[in-house]
């Protein structure tokens, strides 16, 4: 069932030994083969644009009023490449491993190692396209250090990467609108897949706007929808990001690989109500220069300024000694969860801890880190009103990565022939944890560089079919069924909103499937959730029709996914009884309070098929020929 | 668009020019009596005699016409642009009164300068109205229209108060007319803020004072 | 807190529209304006009427989606903000609060608050890209660019496409939006090639999508979220200058 097919050879060699085997077509055939791409952010808009330039029809999709808008933006810190800028040992071997371990050892070797191999190349293509990355006096890049590498390898462009590298990626793809090669479908939302015949054909799509459910026909379908950490509710995510596209491609046949790893973010800004709708991600580059640390003591009430030094508890430092507050993303999620459940928090809900700019400002200026985080700092003000060039930031984790996504194989190719998944909506480079400054590389190198030169392997043989129409009864079907859907969703018409059911799951999901689950608590959750959907399907209310804009009934379709995709990551959490890189199981843990993985029984990817409401577990063993997997230690 | 809009700057800044020679004319104007009116009288009659200045004067006429018409089709266009208004506007926020009036001010000033050549124009250039005498030098006593005009102190009190809306305009159409011909180069554009300041202020209370003066002659 | 909310209601884009009030109690000082207005609209469901259909996306001041006009100011009443950073400590209990959508000939809304800014997409799909197929890069530091130069870039790249300075421009002109993706392009040594093409095609562009001219009111530089200097489009009308005469 799951066949990985990863390509003969040496570690090395293995992405060029494909593309030696893979099968061409010829450019006059490229043009009668079309391609549905669904999102637009690094990895949609570029697989667009690239397929564009290929030669083939490209339709793209995204439910935002512009490709621009894609999640991809809010990426603030970077990109990582091993480009060995800095001369300080770095290689496309340290990053392979670097990814690997920092994944926790529970992705493949060869894909990891195409992600590093490719990196390099990636950030030439982005300067080409004017990505305007910090440079120094002398005209060359400038790099910095991210969370769980002791290289400098992280490229960026002031606070604002994701945007600076998705605003290249869309302008290539309006420049191949332009040329006529890529149509784009904005605030169109897909709704459904069509298969025909076991291959992916075409999807279902809704007007947004008008409300129109569209058929639309293609040789191949890719989505590149991202990630779903909205389960949560509350996370760093875009308030429309939605996991419905790959659920309804799972729900179609399409296994889903590791659906419980998801990553925590340590430094987003704490929640102050229950009327939040969203946890504003502060950029991890701050862990570079600024210090973590709660007070010593439960019962303190001084502000943070007049809390002497020997009080304060540098918690990650003391830990971590090696890594000190750059430790991955999981473990400083982590370590301050325990300190703020300790009773240790800061802040008004005690629910944050410090992170002190002060050592930072007197070591370095205060314009040295103005010009390194300035738009961050900024941007803090804004949002909380306090200026943290005076007094500590407060930060808080939150939900924020999906390493967790639709299973491929070494093409990106999810177990439907024909559909791919790229970008962070497969399950492929980031094992258990993804390190800070991966999700730009692999969003753009899935996109740019592998989908495009595998998916000719596939459309390769799909020139001798037919060509897929959109009357084929399938379709009818398929539409049928969406339309069903909608219309017993808005007549349930009972008395409570679909925030209501998302804050209801969020607490569940946060409660018992964020940083850390346990079995009794993930029984429990899988129960509640089961009645949280059953209620909403009896009570909840939406109001306005279909034929029209409706945002409603946009956020009820896609809460009704994610209800199901809860029940589905509960299940995968239960299932892994070892912890792991974001996955941390309570009743796998060192006397120390670490991680207890299991390699011998879990070193697998989980792959879940859907049948009938039920999943059934498929495994596809990891086997490490290169890398020894070690326990991994930031101390 | 970006055509009319060279065409309203330049002769905008032709129009800045032409004031600045137009005031210190007006400035003999607050000499004592005996030297002003002779001065005033020789140097207006030298304009109107010189070829050069004819050129000029064409010049000038057409740059008030194309100045006042491509602004109207350019404020056209940008109504055109407006779909609807807001039904509450707080741009005096984020930019100056000025700036977001600047055809009004335009309509305010080219009144004016209707008044202002019915006032000695069309007097002395087109002998409309009561005749023009000459003064002891044989010159068309230019001096005796201006100093008889001002004595009536609607008068003055026009001519004063309309160069608050000059002023205004001047000031932040200098500036502007810089940067759409271009200039952008951020230290040279504080100084051409700096300068539209000062310029718009010079102005505006040059002309607006010399009425007065001569009021109270 | 207690505020009334006067918002523009507007069934598509062909109806005409109107102010609706609704008066909302039971806020507080740390919710965004946004969840403000979803707390509102949770309040519509449970008396069984239609959502106020909104913008937004990341809220976190960075997607460029969101964008009202509130209480006569793009983006509400702090310079350089987005409406998604906007929170209700802003205003006072007991409060007016006005919310329109963008107003602009070239942005027709389409429903409520939301208008089409698509017209932004035609003007970049006329030359806001480099011309470069993916794989055809040279390695990156072969290129060097000085710092300056690449800083004043990023200045211009900053732009996230809200509008705003459309929205609050008496004219509404394109030209701050316009100005930035050219001065972006235009001064890295990677977009010379088509400087002159893409200044002329875009500058064209935004005048067939019907925005009006730039007066240098600078009211946009206030309202724009990033900040953008108005120097831009200064920069941009010399370039235009010197790409219509001598090419």
């Amino acid at each position: 069932m799951l066949d990985s097919k990863i390509p003969e050879g040496p570690l090395e060699s293995k992405w060029r030994n494909y593309q030696l085997k893979s099968q061409l077509i010829n450019p006059a055939n490229k043009k009668k083969l079309n391609v549905i791409v669904v999102g637009s952010g690094l990895a949609g808009a570029g697989a667009a644009a690239t397929l564009g330039e290929l030669g083939y029809d490209v339709k793209c999709f995204c439910y935002q009023d512009s490709a621009r808008r894609a999640h991809s933006v809010a990426a603030q810190g970077g990109i990582n490449a091993a480009k060995n800028y800095q001369h300080d040992g770095d290689s496309v071997w340290r990053m392979f491993y670097d990814t690997l371990k920092g994944g926790d050892f529970r992705s493949r070797e060869a894909n990891v190692f195409r992600l590093a191999e490719l990196s390099a190349p990636l950030i030439d293509h982005y300067v080409q396209q004017g990505v305007p990355f910090a440079r120094e006096y002398g005209g060359v890049l400038v790099n910095r250090s991210f969370g769980g590498v002791q290289v400098q390898r992280t490229f960026y462009a002031r606070g604002q990467t994701g945007q600076q590298l998705l605003l290249a990626a869309y302008s290539q793809l309006y420049k191949m609108k332009r040329a006529k090669k890529v149509e784009m479908f904005t605030r169109h939302e897909m709704l459904d897949l069509v298969i025909i015949e076991g291959k992916a054909k075409g999807i279902i799509a809704r007007d947004l706007i008008t409300g129109e459910l569209k058929r639309f026909a293609a040789d191949a379908v890719v989505l590149a929808t991202g990630g779903y950490s909205r389960v949560f509710r509350l996370s760093t995510l875009a308030i429309g990001c939605n996991g419905s596209a790959i659920w309804k491609a799972h729900k179609r046949g399409a296994c889903f690989a590791a659906p419980s790893f998801t990553q925590i973010h340590p430094t987003a800004l704490p929640q102050t109500s229950e009327a939040q709708s969203k946890l504003t991600l502060m950029s991890e580059s701050l862990r570079n220069d600024g210090r973590i640390w709660v007070p010593k003591n439960k019962e303190e009430t001084r502000k943070a300024n007049e809390i002497p030094e020997e009080e304060r508890d540098y918690y990650l430092e003391r830990r971590y000694p090696s890594f000190g507050n750059l430790a991955p993303r999981d473990i400083a999620s982590r370590a301050a969860k325990e300190r703020i459940d300790a009773g240790y928090g800061v802040g008004r809900l005690k629910n944050a801890v410090y992170l002190d700019f002060k050592h930072a400002i007197e070591r370095f200026g205060l314009e040295t880190i103005k010009d390194r985080y300035g738009n961050l700092f900024k941007m803090y003000k804004k949002i909380t009103g306090v200026d943290a060039y005076q007094e500590p930031m407060q930060i808080s984790p939150a939900a924020h990565f999906s390493m967790g996504g639709l299973w491929v194989d070494y093409e990106l190719m999810t177990t439907i022939p024909g559909l791919y998944a790229i970008g962070e909506c497969n399950f492929s480079d980031h094992g258990a944890n993804r390190l800070g400054a991966n999700s730009l590389l692999q969003a753009s190198i899935d996109g740019y560089f592998v989908l495009p030169n595998t998916i000719n392997n596939y459309l390769a043989s799909a020139l001798k079919e037919d060509h897929p129409t959109i009357d084929h009864p399938e379709f009818e079907k398929v539409e049928k069924e969406v339309t069903d859907q909608i219309n017993k969703l808005l007549s349930v018409k009972g008395e409570k909103t679909v925030d209501h059911f998302h804050r209801e799951l969020g607490k569940v999901m946060w409660q018992e499937c964020a940083m850390s689950r346990n079995k009794e608590g993930l029984v429990k959750a899988i129960v509640q959730i089961k009645d949280i959907k059953d209620a909403f399907w009896k009570e909840v209310n939406v109001t306005g029709g279909h034929q029209e804009m409706n945002t409603e009934l946009e956020k009820a379709l896609r809460l009704a996914d994610f209800l199901e995709l809860g029940l589905l990551m509960c299940t995968d959490a239960l299932q892994r009884e070892e912890s792991c890189g974001a996955h941390f199981r309570e009743e796998f843990q060192t006397s120390e309070g670490e991680a207890l993985r299991n390699d011998n029984a879990y070193a697998y990817v989980s792959a879940w098929e859907y049948h009938q409401g039920e999943f059934k577990l498929h495994k596809e063993t990891l086997d490490f020929e290169y890398v020894q997997p070690t326990v991994r230690s930031y101390k | 668009m970006f055509f009319k809009k060279s065409i309203i700057a330049l002769t905008g800044l032709f129009l800045c020019i032409f004031l600045i020679v137009h005031l210190s004319a007006n400035s003999i104007l607050v000499l004592p009596e005996e030297m002003a009116r002779g001065l005033y009288n020789s140097y207006s009659t030298t304009l109107r005699e010189s070829p050069l200045i004819k050129v000029v004067a064409y010049v000038l006429y057409l740059s008030i016409v194309l100045h006042a018409v491509y602004a109207l089709l350019i404020t056209l266009n940008n109504r055109r642009a407006k779909s609807k208004s807001y039904s509450l506007n707080r741009n005096r926020e984020n930019s100056t009164w000025a700036s977001q009036n600047m055809g009004l001010l335009g309509i305010t000033i080219l009144l004016f300068i209707v008044v202002h050549l019915a006032n000695f124009w069309a007097r002395i250039k087109l002998g409309m109205g009561e005749e023009v005498g000459l003064d002891t030098d044989g010159n068309v006593d230019v001096y005796e229209v201006t100093y008889s005009l001002f004595q009536n102190i609607y008068y003055v009190c026009f001519y004063s108060i309309l160069m608050i809306p000059l002023g205004l305009h001047l000031h932040h159409g200098l500036k502007s007319a810089f940067m759409t011909l271009g200039f952008y180069n951020r230290k040279w554009l504080r100084i051409i803020s700096k300068v539209s300041l000062i310029y718009a202020a010079i102005m505006a209370i040059g002309f607006g004072i010399i009425p007065f003066i001569v009021f109270l002659k | 807190m207690k505020v009334t909310f006067r918002i523009w209601r507007q069934e598509n884009k062909n109806s005409k529209g109107q102010f609706e009030s609704y008066e909302v109690d039971g806020l507080t000082e740390d919710m965004s304006f946004l969840e403000a207005l979803d707390y509102l609209n949770e309040l519509l469901v449970t008396q069984n009427k239609k959502v106020i259909a909104f913008e937004y996306d990341c809220r976190e001041g960075i997607c460029g989606q969101c964008g009202v006009f509130i209480n006569g100011r793009a983006h509400g009443p702090h310079d350089h903000m987005t409406t998604c950073q906007l929170h209700m400590r802003s205003f006072k209990d007991g409060e007016t609060i006005v919310v329109e959508p963008w107003r602009a000939t070239a942005f027709p809304v389409i429903t409520d608050l939301i208008v089409d800014r698509s017209a932004f997409d035609r003007i970049i799909e006329k030359g806001g890209y480099i011309t470069a197929k993916t794989g055809t890069a040279a390695e990156a530091n072969a290129i060097l660019i000085a710092k300056e130069v690449s800083d004043k870039a990023m200045d211009a790249a900053a732009c996230i496409g809200c509008g705003a300075c459309v929205a609050t421009c008496k004219n509404s002109s394109a030209a701050l939006f316009t100005a930035a993706k050219i001065n972006h392009l235009n001064s890295l040594p990677q977009g010379k090639p088509e400087a002159t093409q893409r200044v002329l095609e875009m500058t064209k562009q935004m005048e067939l999508e019907g925005f009006g001219s730039c007066t240098f009111t600078g009211a946009c530089e206030v309202e724009c979220p990033e900040g953008i200097s108005l120097t831009n489009i200064a920069e941009m009308n010399a370039r235009r200058a010197k790409a219509k005469w001598f090419g």
